[in-house]
C-alpha cells in the first residue's frame, strides 16, 4: 500500500489567488493512498523543501506529489529534495496548478475544482511510478572541432591545452578561415595575419591536436560522450609526410592563370598551390579541375621537379573513423553575393546594382584583399577594371542584410565596423582620395567600437551619408551612385571610381547538410540554433555538440573567440567526469512480445533503436528484437506510440501511468 | 535649391569654407551625428527651411550655398538652446553666428530675409553721416527691398513723436569714423578680419 504525500504550493499569491489551496489539500487528503496532505506558501524555498523532507521521514512516505508550478521550472529541485530524504527521485511527480490552472483562470471555484482534478490525476499516476536507476554512459575524452577558422582554432587550442586530444577538421587546404584573409582588424587596426598566424602555427605544433585539412565530415554516429565520426580526407595529390614545403612545384607549374579564391578571385594562382604563403600546413594541393595532367594526361612537371617525390597523382580520397566524446561546430560564414541567384533560392540578387556585372563594384572581403599587404596588389588600393587608384570611393552598407525583400531580415552585425575600418585603411593609403559611406544606421555596440566609428568621420574624413542607394550604373569609367541623404532630404549623386558593398553574412555553404549529419537544428537562414538563446548560447539542443563562431549567427572576432573558449569550457566540463549521468526517461522493449518489425527503428529520430539477436543456450537464433540504446534515447516516446504490439514502454511515461491519470478524471 | 539633387564630389564639397566656419565658431561640425536634439529644442525651427541639424549636415557635406540661400541663419535667435543641449559639444549657436558673418561676402546669399541688406545700409549710413539717419535708412531699405509702402503709415507717428528726424545731422568727427572703416577694410583685404 502506498503512502503518498501531497504538497500544495501557494507560489506566494500566484496560485492561492485563484485556487483555494487549503481546500485542495483537504480534498486530496481523502483520496485512497494519500497519507499526508498539506499546503505551504513557497514549496521551493528552503523551509518548504525541509517540510517535504521531514514529512517523508516522519510519515514514512513512499511517493510524493508536489502541486506547484511547471515541472520545467522545479521538477529537478523537488526530485533532489526527495532524493536527499532517501527516496528514489523518480517517485516524485509534479502537478502543474500554476501555468495550467491559476494563471489561466479567474473563477476561484472552478479553478479550485480543476486544481483538485489535476492533483488527483498525478496521485493516481505516481502510484504506478517505478524506481528508476540513473543511467551512466562512458565518456570518450577526445573532441572533434569542425572548422579551422579563428573559432575552431581557439576552441581546439583551449581544449588541447587542458590535455585532451582534439581532432581539427578543415575543408580548405589550410586552416585560418576568413580571418586570415583580413588586412587589419577593428577597433585597434592590428594586422590580422600578425595575430592569426602564431595561433595557426600553435595548432600545427600542438602534440594534442590532430589536424585534418582538405577534409570533410562524412558521417556522424553515436551520442554524447561516444560519437563515431567518419572523416573524408580528400586527395591532395601531394604526400604530406614527404613534402618539405619548398614550393618548387608551385614556381614550375605551367598553369598559372587560375583565379585564387583566397584573394577573392582577383589574384591568380597555379594549379598546384598553397592558398597563401603562411598556410598551415604548408603543403601544396593540386586543383584537379584545372591541372593539365588531370585534364589531358600530359604535363606532370610538378612531379618531375619535386625533390622528395611527394607529388602523387594516384592519391585517392580516404575515409578515417575517429571516436570522440564531444563536437564543437565552428564552420563560420560566407558572404552574400549580389549576383543573380539560381532559381529556387529564397535569397534574391540586386538587379539595381548590376547583379555584380560592374567590374569596379566589389564586396568587403575583396577590399580586404586589396588592402592587405600580402594581397594581390601588395596592399595598394587599385580598382579591378584598369588597375587605377580610385580617388572617389563609395561604400554601401546593409547589402543583403536587413533587406526582407531580398530574403534576409537580420543585421550582419560586423559591416558597420568593417566599413568604418575600410574608410580608414583607404584614407591611410590614398591621401588625396575621398571616401563616402551610404548607411541606414551605424550599429557599433562593443568596447571602443563607437569611438572607432566616430574616428573614421571626425579624424579620417570619411563622409557618411544616411540613406540608401537606389541604383548603380556605369558611366564611362565611373560608377554613378544614386542615393539620398535623408538628413537633408535630397537626392545625392556621386560619380565614384570604385564601389565597395558591405554584403551580408550568411552561413557557410552546406551548413544545412552538415547539420543533418550531426543531428542539430538550424534556422531558416541555415544558422545553427543554440539550446537556449540566453542561458545556453554555446550548446546545441543535441547533447554533446557545441557551437562556436559565425555558424550560429553573425559575429565579430572578439565575440567569436569568446564563444570558442566558452564552447571549449563546456567540452572540458563534459570531460571532467569519467561517466556521464543522465535521466532514465528512456524507452525499453519488452522482448518477449517484440515481433521484430522494427517500426520503432524507422521512426526513431535519434537512431537509438538497434537490432538485438536472442539466442538459446545452444547458440541458435531464436528471434531478432528491437533494443533501445539508453545512451542515445532522448525519451521522446515516438517508438512507444508506434509499436503495433505495444511492446515498447517509455520509463516514467508508461501506458499504465497515463491510463491511470485518465481514469482518475 | 532646396530640393535640387546634390552632386557630391571633392570639387562640390567646399571644405575650405567649412574649415572657416569651424575656426570662427571654435567647434567641429564633423562631431555631429544627426541626433536632432538641436532642432527638437529650437524655438525658431518651425520658421526655418533648414532646421538646425540640417544646417550642420549641409556643412558636413560642404554645401554652404544651400544654407545661405535660405533664411535659417537669420531666424536663429541665438538663444543657445541647441548648444546647451548638444550631446556632442557642437556649438551650433556659434556656427550660426559664423555663417552670418561669412554670408557678408558670400555670393548667392539669401534675398528672402533682408537682415543682410539692413545691416549693409546701416553701416553705409554710419560711414556717410557718422551717425544713424533713420529716414534715409527706411527709404533706401524700402526701395532696395522692393517693398515701397512697407511701414509707411508709421512715419507720421514717429515724426510727430520726434523719433524720426526729417533732416540728417552729421557727426563732427567724421574723418575719425572714416579711419575706422578704412582700417577694417584693409584688415579684411589682408584676411586679418572678416
Amino acid at each position: 500500500m502506498s503512502r503518498i504525500g501531497v504538497f500544495i504550493c501557494h507560489c506566494g499569491e500566484n496560485i492561492s489567488r485563484t485556487v483555494d489551496v487549503e481546500r485542495v489539500a483537504q480534498e486530496i487528503g481523502r483520496l485512497p493512498g494519500v497519507s499526508f496532505s498539506t499546503d505551504y506558501k513557497y514549496m521551493c524555498s528552503d523551509p518548504g523543501q525541509n517540510l517535504l523532507k521531514n514529512a517523508i521521514k516522519e510519515q514514512k512516505l513512499t511517493h510524493v506529489v508536489v502541486a506547484a508550478c511547471s515541472p520545467r521550472m522545479h521538477e529537478k529541485t523537488f526530485r533532489k529534495a526527495v532524493e536527499a530524504a532517501g527516496l528514489n527521485p523518480f517517485l516524485c511527480e509534479m502537478a502543474n496548478i500554476r501555468e495550467h490552472c491559476s494563471w489561466v483562470h479567474e473563477n476561484r471555484e472552478e479553478a479550485t475544482v480543476k486544481a483538485i482534478d489535476i492533483v488527483g490525476m498525478m496521485v493516481e499516476r505516481v502510484k504506478k511510478n517505478r524506481v528508476l536507476p540513473t543511467i551512466t554512459v562512458p565518456v570518450t575524452k577526445r573532441s572533434l572541432v569542425i572548422g579551422g577558422g579563428i573559432a575552431g582554432i581557439q576552441a581546439a587550442l583551449d581544449i588541447a591545452d587542458c590535455g585532451h586530444e582534439v581532432i581539427l577538421v578543415e575543408r580548405e587546404p589550410s586552416i585560418g578561415g576568413h580571418m586570415a584573409q583580413l588586412s587589419e582588424t577593428f577597433p585597434t587596426l592590428d594586422c590580422s595575419q600578425c595575430i592569426m598566424t602564431p595561433k595557426m602555427v600553435d595548432v600545427a605544433n600542438h602534440p594534442k591536436i590532430k589536424l585534418y585539412t582538405y577534409s570533410e565530415i562524412e558521417r556522424v554516429e553515436g551520442y554524447i560522450g561516444n560519437f563515431q565520426v567518419t572523416i573524408k580526407k580528400k586527395a591532395r595529390s601531394v604526400d604530406e609526410d614527404k613534402c618539405t614545403g619548398c614550393g618548387v612545384c608551385i614556381t614550375k607549374c605551367p598553369q598559372k592563370k587560375i583565379p585564387n579564391k583566397f584573394d577573392c578571385n582577383i589574384g591568380l594562382r597555379s594549379a598546384i598551390y598553397v592558398p597563401f604563403p603562411q598556410a598551415v600546413p604548408n603543403t601544396p594541393v593540386i586543383d584537379r579541375d584545372n591541372c593539365t595532367k588531370f585534364k589531358t594526361g600530359k604535363c606532370g612537371v610538378c612531379q618531375k621537379v619535386c625533390g622528395p617525390g611527394a607529388v602523387d597523382f594516384e592519391q585517392q580520397d580516404t575515409l578515417i573513423v575517429e571516436a570522440v566524446g564531444a563536437i564543437v561546430v565552428a564552420t563560420g560564414f560566407d558572404l552574400y553575393t549580389i549576383d543573380e541567384k539560381p532559381k529556387g533560392s529564397p535569397i534574391k540578387g540586386y538587379g539595381e546594382f548590376g547583379h555584380g556585372k560592374i567590374p569596379d563594384v566589389i564586396d568587403g572581403m575583396t577590399f580586404e584583399r586589396l588592402a592587405s599587404a600580402s594581397g594581390p596588389t601588395g596592399g595598394k588600393i587599385l580598382r579591378p577594371s584598369d588597375g587605377k587608384e580610385p580617388k572617389q570611393i563609395v561604400f554601401i552598407q546593409c547589402i543583403g542584410s536587413r533587406a526582407r525583400e531580398k530574403g534576409i531580415s537580420y543585421c550582419s552585425k560586423v559591416c558597420c565596423m568593417y566599413t568604418a575600418k575600410h574608410t580608414m585603411l583607404y584614407h591611410h593609403k590614398v591621401h588625396d582620395g575621398q571616401a563616402y559611406v551610404f548607411f541606414m544606421d551605424a550599429r557599433t555596440p562593443g568596447k571602443s567600437y563607437d569611438e572607432f566609428w566616430r574616428r573614421s568621420i571626425e579624424e579620417e574624413e570619411a563622409v557618411y551619408i544616411r540613406g540608401m542607394v537606389s541604383r548603380l550604373y556605369q558611366k564611362g569609367d565611373k560608377v554613378v551612385v544614386m542615393g539620398s541623404d535623408i538628413a537633408v532630404g535630397v537626392q545625392v549623386e556621386i560619380e565614384a571610381d570604385m564601389v565597395v558593398l558591405a554584403t551580408a553574412i550568411q552561413p557557410q555553404k552546406g551548413a544545412d547538410s552538415l547539420a543533418q549529419k550531426l543531428g542539430i537544428s538550424y534556422d531558416k537562414y541555415n544558422f545553427y540554433s543554440e539550446a537556449h538563446a540566453k542561458l545556453r548560447p554555446v550548446e546545441c539542443a543535441t547533447a554533446g555538440i557545441y557551437l562556436a563562431g559565425a555558424c550560429q549567427g553573425p559575429k565579430d572576432i572578439p565575440e567569436t573567440v569568446s564563444q570558442a573558449s566558452a564552447a571549449a569550457a563546456k567540452v572540458m566540463t563534459l570531460f571532467s567526469k569519467d561517466q556521464l549521468e543522465r535521466e532514465p526517461i528512456v524507452a525499453r522493449v519488452r522482448e518477449f512480445g517484440c515481433v521484430g518489425c522494427f517500426a520503432c527503428k524507422k521512426v526513431c529520430a535519434y537512431g537509438a533503436v538497434e537490432e538485438k539477436e536472442i539466442r538459446d543456450r545452444q547458440g541458435n537464433l531464436v528471434k531478432t528484437v528491437a533494443f533501445v540504446n539508453p545512451g542515445v534515447c532522448a525519451g521522446c516516446g515516438t517508438c512507444q506510440a508506434t509499436c503495433p504490439s505495444k511492446c515498447v514502454e517509455l520509463d516514467g511515461y508508461t501506458d499504465e501511468q497515463v491510463i491511470a491519470m485518465i481514469e482518475a478524471l | 535649391m532646396k530640393k535640387k539633387k546634390m552632386i557630391i564630389s571633392q570639387e562640390t564639397m567646399d571644405i575650405d569654407f567649412v574649415r572657416k566656419v569651424e575656426a570662427l565658431s571654435d567647434t567641429s561640425v564633423r562631431r555631429c551625428f544627426q541626433c536632432g536634439k538641436c532642432s527638437a529644442g529650437c524655438p525658431m525651427a518651425t520658421f526655418m527651411e533648414h532646421p538646425p541639424n540640417r544646417v550642420v549636415r549641409l556643412l558636413q557635406l560642404g554645401q554652404w550655398q544651400r544654407i545661405l540661400a535660405g533664411r535659417s541663419i537669420w531666424y536663429c535667435a541665438s538663444c543657445e538652446t541647441c548648444s546647451t543641449r548638444c550631446p556632442n559639444k557642437v556649438h551650433l549657436a556659434s556656427i550660426m553666428d559664423a555663417l552670418r558673418k561669412l554670408s557678408w561676402d558670400a555670393e548667392g546669399a539669401s534675398k528672402e530675409s533682408y537682415v543682410q541688406l539692413a545691416n549693409k545700409l546701416f553701416l553705409q549710413n554710419i560711414r556717410t553721416y557718422g551717425r544713424q539717419y533713420e529716414m534715409r535708412l527706411a527709404a533706401v531699405f524700402n526701395v532696395k527691398s522692393g517693398q515701397f509702402l512697407k511701414d509707411l503709415m508709421l512715419g507720421p507717428k514717429l515724426l510727430a513723436k520726434g523719433k524720426l528726424k526729417m533732416f540728417h545731422s552729421k557727426n563732427k568727427n567724421l574723418s575719425e569714423i572714416e579711419k575706422i572703416f578704412t582700417r577694417i577694410e584693409e584688415m579684411r583685404k589682408k584676411g586679418e578680419a572678416l
